[in-house]
């Protein structure tokens, strides 16, 4: 089915997230959900996200149960991971006014509100196939909120390639039998593999031991993955001569030591810090809602009143 | 409330936020709120010294002088922290009424955005709100008589002023007629200044047949009265400088009375011509302070 009412494209690229339907869940691995307390010194930029950034542990975003055949555990999904890279917001250079993202129809400019929106998938440039709620409802995956184990297998034999996101689970009132699986699976260093519901996709699940409590990770599909096989340059790589070998070696072993990750820091984000710092202490603020184009005139009015009322 | 970096390190000129600049507020000489809030920018060092400690009301439009206007004593519900109040409890009304003082040019920009066109000014100050230290006469004709008669009324006012070694100030009010000021020294009560200015009434109106000098007679055709009864505490003028609500936007503008020829008309003296001079007929006024 081509787009015969003309196109129905919408800017997807710069949408707002907070204000999508589907985005009023909690989103894994949206970077406005920090599970954890702030650091101290950290600045936290508010996300406009429906899900309200309290910077508190203990505010679960799903909660169901880890099932093991007839085995329940019921527990809290907690965000583990979250992305502290630094934001800014986007600004009108000549006034300072924050810009907003809209959705604009491609076809006249106009901006078109969600309740006049439809899902399309572009089967060739500029046509669409178009989906209503109803039939994308109707294929969803059911979220049962279980995290279903059926494997279990050796943690150190799973290839990180496929870690997707990591979420901390919390005993929603069994700790008991939180703490027999937790002691069991640390015991023989086995992690179990299964599959997890969130929001519309099913993802490969592994729920590991890490730090005194059970994690599950997300896995990407393997058509996720792209392989280096995939990559000419690399199928064709010639072997190196032996002496070059043992001299690149040998600079390896050099080199050799224990992996902590305490040794790195995100040097850009810590000098934007200081910068704000900085700017919050010594430079001039004005309010973010400065006096728009049609006022500029006026501007120049009081510029003159001003110095002729000094002068007096 | 948000704040920024400056980015263009442009400084921070007035705290007031702007809305509706542009709304219309005088339809016929289409003249919108910017315009109007421009004006009151520019004339600000020339009206500010007069309005300084001197309690205002208000006569705002907020749909333009085509919609309704009303008068307002108190200040509105968020006035900001830069206007001056004074808290003065009214016996008529029997309650705390909360004046607005324009000591600043904030206000004054927050006035017009207001869209309180016209501003009316008491004559006395809060200091010492029981004593005027502006004597006035409001003089007004009744058609067929116009600004010609009202004119040389004015002269005969300020001829029996000077004979008693007054030197008065003239403006128009912005309307029909003429403001005639004379800036006291301190110490009068309402009450002094009024019978002062009620007997020069009553002596002119004696010589020249069509001047009444009593409220009943007022509004007769064909005559001009002389308003001695503004002289009283919480009566108002409009200010000089304010604007008024009539189609040509006229401003009550303080003259030179040797600007009053006949031929001049009530109308000439408007937002645009008041802009295009840089007179100050009135300056110093309230350093020549008299006594009646």
């Amino acid at each position: 089915m081509s787009g015969t009412e003309g196109p129905a494209r919408s800017r997807e690229k710069g949408r707002s997230r907070a204000a999508h339907p589907a985005a009023q869940e909690p989103v894994p691995g949206n970077t406005g959900v920090p599970a954890g307390k702030p650091a101290a010194g950290m600045i936290t930029v508010p996300h406009p996200g429906g899900h309200a950034e309290t910077g508190t542990a203990g505010r679960a975003f799903w909660s169901g149960a880890i099932t093991i055949g007839l085995v329940n555990v019921p527990v809290q999904l907690h965000t583990m991971v979250r992305d502290r890279s630094f934001t800014f917001r986007l600004l009108h250079k000549e006034d300072g006014q924050p810009l907003r993202y809209d959705r604009v129809c491609t076809r006249d400019d106009k901006v078109v509100p969600w309740s006049e929106t439809v899902r399309g998938y572009e089967v060739r440039k500029g046509e669409f196939l178009v989906f209503s709620p109803e039939e994308l409802r109707a294929v969803a995956p059911e979220s049962d909120r279980k995290i279903r184990l059926t494997k279990f297998v050796h943690y150190l034999s799973l290839d990180p390639m496929f870690f997707g996101t990591s979420y901390l689970l919390v005993p929603d009132r069994s700790e008991d039998a939180y703490s027999l699986f937790l002691s069991a699976i640390r015991k023989s260093g086995k992690a179990g593999v299964g599959t997890i519901t969130m929001r519309t996709k099913e993802h490969p699940v592994v729920v590991h031991a890490y730090g005194g409590g059970l994690v599950a990770t997300t896995l990407h599909y393997p058509d996720e993955v792209t392989q280096p096989a995939a990559y000419p340059q690399l199928r064709e790589l010639k072997a190196p001569k032996d002496a070059e070998l043992a001299l690149a070696q040998r600079i390896v072993d050099e080199l050799s030591g224990d992996f902590a990750i305490g040794e790195f820091h995100d040097r850009y984000r810590e000098a934007i810090l200081s910068l704000i710092e900085k700017k919050l202490a010594g430079e001039k603020l004005v309010y973010a809602e400065p006096h728009p184009e049609e006022a500029k005139e006026l501007m120049e009015a009081l510029k003159e009143t001003i110095s002729t009322l000094q002068k007096k | 409330m948000k704040r920024e970096t400056d980015p263009a390190g442009t400084e921070e000129l007035t705290k007031v936020r702007f809305s509706n600049l542009d709304r219309v507020m005088y339809p016929a000489a289409g003249i919108t709120k910017k315009e109007v809030i421009s004006y009151y920018i520019r004339i600000a060092p020339r009206m500010l010294p007069f309005l300084f400690g001197r309690p205002i009301t208000m006569h705002r439009f907020p749909d333009g002088i085509g919609g309704e206007g009303f008068y307002e004593k108190d200040a509105p519900k968020g006035t900001p922290d830069f206007v001056a109040i004074f808290l003065h409890h009214s016996v008529t009304a029997d309650r705390d009424v909360r004046f607005v003082l324009c000591n600043n040019l904030d206000t004054l920009i927050w006035l017009a955005n207001l869209a309180s066109l016209e501003i009316h000014a008491t004559l006395s100050r809060a200091a010492s709100y029981e004593s005027p230290d502006l004597l006035l006469f409001d003089i007004d004709p009744e058609p067929p008589l116009g600004f010609d008669a009202v004119i040389d009324v004015a002269k005969v006012v300020r001829e029996h002023l000077q004979a008693d070694g007054l030197s008065p100030y003239v403006k128009t009010s912005g309307k029909k007629g003429l403001h005639i000021v004379v800036p006291l020294v301190p110490g009068y009560r309402f009450a002094d200044v009024r019978s002062y200015a009620h007997a020069k009434g009553t002596a002119i109106a004696r010589d020249i047949p069509y001047v009444v000098a009593e409220f009943p007679q007022s509004r007769d055709k064909g005559t001009i009265f002389i308003d001695y009864l503004q002289n009283a505490g919480g009566k108002t003028m409009a200010a000089p400088y304010s604007l008024r609500a009539t189609p040509e936007a006229t401003v009550s503008t303080p003259l030179a009375w040797s600007d009053l020829t006949r031929g001049v008309r009530a109308e000439d003296f408007t937002m645009k011509t008041v802009l295009g001079t840089h007179e100050e007929p009135w300056k110093g006024i309230l350093d020549d302070r008299q006594k009646i």
